[in-house]
């Protein structure tokens, strides 16, 4: 044989792994299979951007009626950097099989997170920073984190590639605007009646969130708990 | 919370000092009379001196009296003319609280609207972050030149008079009539940071102006969006609009005119989706209004008028 095709393949390589093995390292080690068909995916995912585009909403609500004027710089790429995420999720939304038109749909799981996400909505006045992002950066945000890893590791890693792509993406961001919502927190809740109302508030809507079942609805098994 | 709020409600920390919109609302509706100019400046002096009184604007108050905004509004930024440090300071004060009532309107449209087209919110949470970092760059920029925030009090009038409760309007308010209006002074800064050699402000309000023309063409694009198959909303709306460009040529300051303060940025707005048509008419309804030769002797009566009150009042208690 003349012509070199393959390494290994001439007597000069030296070689003892078969010839086609050269290309095979390390070997591809995942197995097909995931918690979620395609279905399952399309609903999750319209559950997701339910979430974040109320977030978008609800920031964009805020932003006005919150006086300190970091915070309200700080929301601005908040808010962009979550429509972001939305609009990530709603282009793959027709990806899988959801229709052409479905770029825009998002789905609560049920009434219960609804509600939840209007309660989250809910504080209005100049006086309650506290409130509003305790709601979102101590509760709402991290349970999102949680789920979107756990897709991550439970759906299929080769089929479902896509959706782990852009959720891993949001993962990372999600996590610097955890890390600024608390930092902002911290410097705002420096006495214990503030510190107090900060708890107060997490732990209303966390219960909020458990007996809803979470952004899906459905609670995956083996967690302690929500964050 | 609620759906659409009052310009009142718009929250503040502790420095900020907020000033009667009435001013801004009357400069823009007066009439080409020294005599009617003056009698409104004079009904409105006692408000006038509370806004400023504690301000960084009490010095121009000392100086020119009740009138001080009817120089500032309508001489063009000059860095040799005199009292152009605070002048330039209360024009980069006024930009900035501009940039946040654009932010807060801009965020209020995410609120306001839930059923809006989800494409316009994007373009709506996108100009939220160009906003914020509007406000940051603005921030700097008014440390930069030697001021602080909170100096001068501010007026919400922005807020107020652009914040439609029609989606069509809200954008016609604030992405046509407010960000047109941003376009035409930030082109002015940089002709005045070109003529001062400050090249920091210079490129800074150039990204800002080119945030801008994004801004005015979403307004431009939903607009015609909104009001689609719909004529007379679309009547309705720029109707709405040219209400708006009125009140923000504050009586020609904004305008074609030669002797304008603030020359409206054609080539900018151009870019920006307004017609040759729409230009137009901006320029008809915002050099209507008092001349400057007007302005002028109005605001020499105000101030003489003014020292000749004060000196009454010292001569009165001194005896
Ligand atoms: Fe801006
Ligand atoms: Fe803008």
């Amino acid at each position: 044989m003349s012509e070199r095709m393959y390494p290994g393949l001439t007597q000069e390589e030296r070689t003892g792994f078969a010839p086609y093995s050269a290309f095979d390292i390390p070997a591809d080690l995942r197995e097909l299979h995931g918690r979620y068909d395609v279905e399952a995916t399309a609903l999750r995912v319209r559950n997701f951007r339910y979430a974040e585009e109320w977030m978008v909403m609800m920031m964009g609500g805020w932003v006005a009626t919150i006086p300190e004027i970091p915070v309200k710089t700080g929301l601005g790429k908040v808010i962009w950097e979550t429509a972001q995420a939305a609009d990530e999720l709603g282009k793959r939304l027709p990806e899988l099989r959801c229709g052409r038109k479905s770029l825009e749909a998002s789905e609560a799981p049920n009434t219960a997170f609804a509600d939840f996400i209007q309660e989250v909505s809910n504080p209005e006045t100049p006086d309650l920073t506290i409130e509003k992002l305790s709601g979102v950066f101590d509760v709402l945000i991290p349970h999102l984190v949680e789920i979107y890893e756990m897709h991550n590791r439970e759906t299929d890693a080769i089929c479902d590639a896509p959706t782990i792509e852009i959720l891993e993406h949001m993962v990372r961001r999600k996590r610097q605007h955890i890390q600024w919502g608390q930092e902002v927190l911290d410097a705002l809740c420096d006495d214990d009646e503030t510190q107090q109302r900060r708890r107060d508030r997490a732990n209303q809507l966390s219960g909020l969130l458990k007996e809803s079942g979470g952004v899906t609805g459905v609670l995956e098994t083996g967690q302690a708990s929500l964050n | 919370m609620k759906r659409f709020i009052d310009h009142e409600e718009l929250a503040r920390d502790s420095r900020f000092i907020r000033q009667d919109a009435a001013q801004a609302n009357v400069i823009s509706s007066l009439p080409d009379d020294v005599e009617t100019v003056v009698n409104v400046f004079e009904q409105f002096g006692p408000i006038i001196e509370a806004g400023v009184r504690g301000t960084s604007a009490e010095p121009l108050f000392e100086e020119l009296g009740p009138g001080f905004m009817l120089t500032v509004l309508n001489e063009p930024l000059d860095p040799d003319a005199p009292a152009a440090v605070p002048r330039l300071l209360l024009r980069m004060h006024g930009i900035f609280v501009g940039e946040l009532q654009a932010l807060e309107g801009a965020a209020r449209s995410l609120w306001d609207f839930p059923d809006a087209p989800w494409e316009f919110k994007m373009n709506m949470a996108r100009q939220c972050w160009d906003e914020a970092r509007h406000l940051q760059i603005f921030e700097k920029l008014l440390v930069h030149l030697g001021g602080h925030v909170g100096m001068y009090p501010e007026s919400t009038f922005l807020f107020e008079a652009c914040c439609s409760e029609d989606p069509a309007m809200r954008v016609a308010g604030v992405n046509r009539g407010l960000e047109g209006l941003a376009c035409d002074v930030f082109r002015d800064m940089i002709r005045f940071a070109n003529k001062t050699g400050d090249e920091v402000m210079k490129q800074a309000v150039d990204y800002v102006l080119a945030d801008e023309i994004t801004h005015v063409r979403f307004g431009s694009e939903w607009v015609k969006e909104f009001t689609k198959d719909n004529p007379e909303h679309l009547k309705r709306t720029q109707d709405f609009r040219r209400e708006v460009d009125k009140r923000f040529s504050f009586g020609g300051a904004r305008s074609d005119r030669e002797d304008a303060a603030i020359p409206i940025a054609r080539e900018d707005r151009l870019e920006a989706g307004f017609t040759e048509e729409e230009l137009q008419e901006l320029s008809e309804i915002s050099g209507v209004g008092p001349s400057k030769k007007t302005l002028s002797e109005a605001a020499q009566i105000l101030r003489d008028r003014y020292h000749e009150t004060r000196k009454a009042q010292q001569e009165g208690a001194s005896s």
